[in-house]
């Protein structure tokens, strides 16, 4: 992290050193190739892929999903959770209930998406919505219970309209809150979609992957799973950059306040 | 607070009692949503007649072997490279290439690997459990106080005794942090695992229930895995305060 200026030589040269390591146990052990072929025909594969555009298909299908999940996941997280956190009856009513199926890990959900919605993006989407809420969900009730009193009552005492006091006072305030929900969804939110590609979908990079592995294409599936550790990593990027620009405004509050 | 749990404790007993009528009077399908006394009543006959803990039991064994590899391997790879600059350093790009694959992608290759078995699972479960666990040792041992560090030199404490007695105590609170947040992961993984290769275990059980069409059978299962995922976090908590009592204490009297 330290910027480009400080390239990490041993780091690179021990990740080459590594795929080196494969290539050549792939060649000397040619019984294996099947597990673990060699390292120069999976990027093969992958250049292969990406130049026919095979896997733009199941690409798009996956990224799809997951930003419709993933909105969808956070407009409802974010309202369900400013509203939970500011109307304390509210919390009171649902707060056992929040408390009894959070724990339960979310693909489990999925049997009853299959049984509800049938195999397709709208199971996918139901999936990945249900297991991205809780994150945001509880972060974002956390947020709002955190702002200070003073903050919604100096509001109030100047007349704001609620409207203004939740978009000029409660959002802001609890943002940071809001965005570490936001993060944590994010990673979640892409095992549920290639999860449930895998158990049901035509398409997508998770049904692409495993279907690789049956038909024991393993160069394939290797240069699928490259396809989606990348797209994690861009996601992952795009959202840090977002949250740079968004959350600017704090952390020059923040520098002022310990100037 | 007691009258707050109230309020919620009626809406959950409101909403079952409506659950079970709505389901009497046939406004829900109940091929999908099954009157929810006959759900409990099932979770209850599969409770004593042990299907459903014998699952459980085998998902648990799996889930445990793939966490405490995880544990066993990367909190002392991670002290190791929180204390030398060089190796984290040697291992920064590999460790970075491999945390963006979300981890259910890796069971095709364990998969393949493995087959359907038990090794399979507890793959999955130590790679999707390495990067807390790793990352947080690493910045537990990084945090610690060089005074600490140097004092024990000042000592001529020997290396093993300088990790046992300073590091790992230091950085246990962080160290304790990741294998918490491994936890649910834990869970997760052994689930979708189950599901994508397996012939038993709780996950094949809820999806080979809906796939069977036995939907009571399903929500048992769910039931059961929620109760399993509310008790080890009970679990964990207890332990954590248990093994850090010391850690708050000294919190305590610093602030004092």
């Amino acid at each position: 992290m330290n910027g480009r200026y400080n390239f990490n030589w041993p780091g690179w040269a021990s990740f080459v050193f590594l795929l080196l390591l494969w290539e050549l146990g792939a060649r000397v052990a040619p019984g294996y190739r099947l597990y673990l072929p060699p390292i120069s025909s999976v990027i093969g594969a992958l250049g292969q892929l990406i130049i026919s555009g095979a896997v733009g298909r199941h690409l798009l299908a996956t990224l799809e999903r997951f930003l419709a999940g993933y909105l969808i996941a956070a407009a409802i997280g974010v309202t369900l959770g400013i509203l939970l956190g500011y109307f304390q009856p509210l919390h009171n009513l649902l707060g056992i209930l929040i408390e009894l199926l959070r724990p339960m890990p979310s693909v489990a959900i999925i049997p009853v998406a299959i049984l509800t919605l049938g195999i397709g993006d709208s199971m996918i989407v139901a999936v990945t919505v249900y297991a991205g809420v809780w994150s945001i969900l509880i972060n974002t009730i956390d947020g709002v219970r955190h702002i200070e009193s003073t903050l919604v009552d100096t509001g109030r005492t100047f007349g704001l309209s609620r409207s203004r006091i939740l978009w000029q006072i409660i959002l802001p305030g609890a943002s940071p809150y809001i965005v570490t929900g936001l993060r944590i969804a994010l990673s979640i939110a892409l095992i549920l979609v290639t999860t449930a590609e895998m158990i049901a979908g035509g398409k997508g990079m998770g049904f692409y992957i495993l279907d690789e592995e049956r038909s024991m294409n393993s160069a394939n599936m290797y240069a699928g799973i490259v396809i989606v550790a990348a797209l994690g990593y861009t996601l992952n990027r795009l959202f840090l950059a977002l949250e740079g620009r968004v959350m600017k405004w704090r952390h020059g509050m923040m520098a002022r306040e310990m100037a | 607070m007691r009258a707050q749990k109230i309020s919620g404790l009626l809406f959950l007993v409101g909403l079952m009692l409506a659950w079970e009528s709505a389901s009497r009077a046939d406004l829900m399908n109940p091929l999908i949503v099954p009157h929810l006394s006959r759900i409990l009543g099932i979770f209850w006959d599969m409770l004593w007649s042990g299907a459903i803990p014998m699952q459980i039991l085998l998902s648990m064994k799996r889930a445990a072997m793939g966490y405490l590899l995880a544990a066993v391997v990367f909190i002392p790879l991670g002290i190791v490279m929180g204390l030398s600059q060089g190796t984290y350093r040697a291992l920064e790009v590999i460790v970075e290439m491999l945390r963006p694959v979300p981890p259910p992608v890796v069971i095709p290759v364990a998969l393949l690997f493995f087959g359907l078995e038990d090794e399979m699972k507890v793959f999955v479960i130590f790679f999707s459990c390495a990067w807390p666990i790793l990352l947080n040792t690493i910045d537990g041992v990084r945090n610690i106080d060089w005074v600490l560090l140097n004092t024990a030199k000042t000592f001529c404490l020997s290396r093993s005794q300088t990790i046992w007695r300073i590091i790992l105590p230091a950085a246990s609170p962080q160290i304790i942090t990741g294998l918490r947040v491994s936890l649910p992961i834990m869970l997760i993984l052994v689930v979708i695992s189950e599901m994508v290769g397996s012939t038993d275990g709780i996950g094949y059980f809820i999806l080979d229930a809906q796939r069977r069409f036995k939907v009571a059978q399903m929500y048992a299962g769910m039931f059961a895995l929620a109760i399993l995922g509310y008790a080890l976090n009970q679990v964990f908590n207890l332990l954590h305060r248990r093994l850090l009592s010391w850690h708050w204490g000294m919190m305590k009297r610093d602030l004092e």
